[in-house]
């Protein structure tokens, strides 16, 4: 067993991983908060992401900023026209959410093979990498690449969190997702609000899968895996609530990175699912506690 | 034959039904009328068994049927039907009917004819109007082996001429010496085939007796009228 | 040519034994089993580890059934319970924690290597696919059987208003678990033929993308219909091999990313414009 005075950096390790998992299940979370179906297909948003950014930078040689807000921008075109393409026509005719989980699935393979299709199945690095510094701070370690991911989890969130207790459309989009009729009377518009749920999840797909390709590297089937830890953070969370999605996301990365302590090498992969399968036997509502009644 | 003393019932603090407690005499047809938020389905809810009780015991026949699950309850002979219709939609009648009682061609034609509903037994549910399925609903709820049906509202809903035939449905099974507990708002219906009403006001009940006793009543008039 | 042929039908009557299963349970009772695979795999992993340490197949086969309806009675048992979404996630969450556990527990997996040299069942692939066709003809005859019964209308009286069925003296949960107990027993099945074919069984049967294609063609087929089953399976196998001989001048990986999307596009569109698909009889 490894000493424990490597755990500061599994903490800083657990941290990093943990908030990558966070953007992934925060746009996960927000877009079942408010139209009640599981958003597969935000993996695919954020592989696209991580490809658009791999394009714009390395195939382009466009500068990272200038890559960066391109990728944020082409993100929010995919997902609205998502939106216009399948997401609309299943409502229109009132589809189950069942139906509209399958369908993001669908969705999300579809784009595993269409960037197969456009960049080839090779693993592709995204170049920015060269230039990542390593800071020692004696207990730990930690990349220029990786400050960036906690620097731009904590601003998202917090932009989040401002979208939804101080804006109108954060009261707009609690009203629908508490009772669509009701906020309907009172004259929200569900379409128009919905549109700007799936922006507010492209931007973090979007962010998310560029930080996901920095950190790790980019192959066509990468949006998989991530929004398989997105569902398993948010159920872990409470799978109707947004911040409980942040928190479980956190709680993966780190039980994760600090099980290592206590489990044999190589079991890593199991712990996320080992915390998945106890939080669906023993306790569903996930860790803030979303109510599942009886049928 | 059914009893019930002192059931309650709250959801999150509001006390839907409070210390209720009336009976239900074998051969009667006894209607529960009350305001509407009164607790009348939520009472049907606990005797059918799809709520629980918080307290109080209900007996069927002397048997203490208090918390059992609805399945159970059915088998005891509590045949049901709901505010909004519940049929099984993809599902022709013969088979709706089927699940209510695995019968014969013939005796399901019998049920049919006896709600008045003139349709094959191969026709799909969903392709019935939505006054058809009432029927079909109510001949289901019929055709199950009971001793005691419950009508949650049969006549909320649909148009006057099935309304009618629901009224002449229910007359026939007085006739017939059934024993029926029916939910209704239509006073002049309820006056004209109940033998016993039973006055139900925010969870309580208010009166229960003879119409012409029930009516005249001081408290059950400010319930339904106002103070 | 014709050992391609052969092959073609081998998948497609292994195929038919599991959508029709999955059909029992989600088009026929309501149960959205969306990790259905991951008793297919229960069942081929059984089966492979039984042979592979001496036992004969016609222990390991039923033996697969069972494994995997066992645990399909297990997890039933304990979520059909609750609101309908909880079982879908929590399914959906087990075919997760199958790919996890099939990569990592590796002293009875052995991982991401697998399992190879599954002994066959018939060595010659012409007569095991004649015996295919009998496995799935059993498991059809008896599955439309079952939906014609009286446990087959309870089952849809269930999917079609579970608190009707109830109030009519059905126990519900009782038959909500059977239906799903039957269910993944032939999904074993199918794994334990499926092991003894290709002879090499490893995680990547639980993949995400082998699950959508099975979806494809129950959703294809249409749900609620032994027959649409059939179907679907048929169309996705005929599109899928069309496509196999359609582009022979682009690179395989190509190939096999366009089939993928195609496929993909098909089963939006009956998603949103055809719900009941070929020949259902209840929409998605």
């Amino acid at each position: 067993m490894p000493s424990i005075d490597i755990l500061p950096q599994l903490i800083v390790n657990g941290l990093i991983a943990g908030s990558i998992y966070a953007l992934a299940a925060s746009g996960f979370a927000i877009v079942y908060y408010v139209m009640k179906f599981q958003y597969f297909s935000h993996g695919a948003i954020m592989s696209i992401g991580a490809y658009l950014f791999f394009a714009f930078l390395n195939l382009m040689g466009l500068n990272y900023i200038a890559a960066g807000l391109l990728t944020i921008a082409g993100c929010i075109i995919a997902t609205l026209l998502s939106n216009w393409f399948i997401y609309m026509p299943l409502r229109k005719r009132r589809a189950t959410p069942t139906v509209t989980l399958i369908a993001s699935i669908v969705l999300l393979i579809l784009t595993s093979s269409l960037i197969l299709a456009f960049f080839g199945s090779s693993t592709k690095t995204i170049s920015l990498t060269k230039y990542n510094k390593t800071f020692d701070f004696g207990i730990f370690t930690i990349t220029a690449i990786q400050i960036s991911i906690l620097i731009f989890a904590i601003l998202l969130f917090l932009f989040l969190w401002f979208v939804f207790k101080k804006t109108k459309l954060g009261k707009s989009m609690r009203a629908l997702a508490d009772n669509k009729d009701v906020a309907q009377i009172v004259g929200i518009n569900p379409e128009k609000i919905y549109n700007y749920t799936f922006v507010i999840a492209a931007v973090f797909g979007a962010v998310g899968g560029m930080l996901l390709g920095l950190e790790q590297n980019l192959y066509p089937r990468m949006g998989i895996p991530i929004i398989i830890k997105g569902f398993i953070s948010s159920v872990v969370g409470g799978l109707g609530s947004v911040p409980g999605s942040i928190i479980g996301g956190l709680f993966i990365g780190l039980a994760e990175n600090v099980g290592v302590l206590f489990l044999p090498t190589g079991y890593k992969d199991v712990i996320s699912f080992s915390v998945l399968l106890l939080f669906l036997l023993f306790r569903p509502q996930g860790i803030l506690g979303v109510k599942m009644r009886n049928v | 034959m059914l009893s019930l003393k002192n059931i309650s019932k709250s959801f999150g603090g509001v006390k839907a039904v409070n210390k209720c407690t009336f009976a239900v005499e074998e051969n009667t047809i006894t209607s529960l009328i009350g305001p509407n938020g009164a607790g009348k389905t939520t009472v049907f809810n606990i005797i059918s068994g799809l709520t629980k009780p918080d307290a109080g015991a209900i007996r069927l026949e002397n048997k203490n049927i208090t918390g059992m699950p609805a399945y159970k309850i059915a088998q005891n002979g509590i045949s049901r039907t709901f505010q909004i219709t519940k049929v099984f939609r993809n599902l022709t009648i013969r088979d709706n009917l089927r699940i209510a009682k695995n019968t014969n061609d013939d005796e399901m034609k019998k049920v049919l004819q006896s709600v008045y509903l003139e349709k094959s037994l191969d026709t799909i549910a969903s392709e019935l109007s939505y006054g058809q399925q009432r029927l079909l609903e109510l001949a289901r709820a019929l055709l199950m082996p009971h001793t005691l049906v419950m009508l949650d509202e049969p006549t909320a809903g649909v148009n006057p001429r099935i309304r009618r035939e629901l009224r002449q449905i229910l007359k026939n099974l007085k006739r017939d010496g059934k024993t029926v507990l029916l939910i209704e708002h239509d006073m002049e219906f309820v006056m004209d085939i109940s033998n016993r009403i039973v006055v139900l006001n925010e969870g309580k009940v208010l009166r229960e007796g003879k119409p012409k006793d029930v009516v005249k009543d001081k408290r059950v008039l400010e319930a339904y009228l106002g103070k | 040519m014709y050992e391609y042929l052969i092959a073609v039908f081998a998948y497609i009557f292994i195929y038919i034994i599991i959508v029709v299963s999955l059909n029992l349970a989600f088009g026929f009772t309501g149960l959205v089993n969306l990790g259905h695979m991951a008793f297919f795999g229960v069942g081929a992993y059984t089966s492979a580890l039984l042979t592979l340490h001496g036992t004969p197949w016609y222990i390991a086969l039923p033996a697969s059934g069972l494994v995997a309806c066992t645990f399909g009675a297990l997890i039933a048992a304990v979520t059909v319970r609750l609101k309908g979404d909880y079982f879908q996630i929590v399914t959906l969450g087990l075919a997760f924690i199958a790919i996890a556990v099939s990569r990592n527990w590796v002293s009875l997996t052995r991982g991401a290597l697998g399992l190879p040299g599954v002994p066959d069942i018939i060595k010659n692939n012409f007569y095991y696919m004649l015996f295919l066709f009998a496995v799935a003809f059993l498991s059809v005859i008896f599955i439309y059987w079952l939906t014609n019964s009286e446990i087959g209308k309870i089952f849809q009286a269930i999917r079609d208003d579970e608190t009707a069925a109830a109030i009519l003296g059905k126990n519900t949960y009782f038959y909500k678990v059977l239906s799903i107990t039957i269910s993944t027993f032939f999904a074993g099945i199918a794994g334990s033929l499926f092991a003894h074919y290709i002879n090499l069984i490893d995680p990547t049967i639980f993949d995400l993308e082998f699950f959508v294609i099975i979806l494809a063609m129950l959703i294809v087929g249409g749900l609620a219909s032994i027959s649409g089953s059939i179907s679907g399976v048929f169309f996705v196998s005929i599109f899928t091999t069309a496509m196999h001989f359609a582009f022979t001048s682009i690179s395989p990986e190509l190939i096999g990313a366009m089939r993928q999307m195609l496929l993909m596009l098909i089963l939006l569109l009956i998603l949103i414009f055809r719900p009941r698909g070929i020949l259902g009889k209840v929409d998605v």
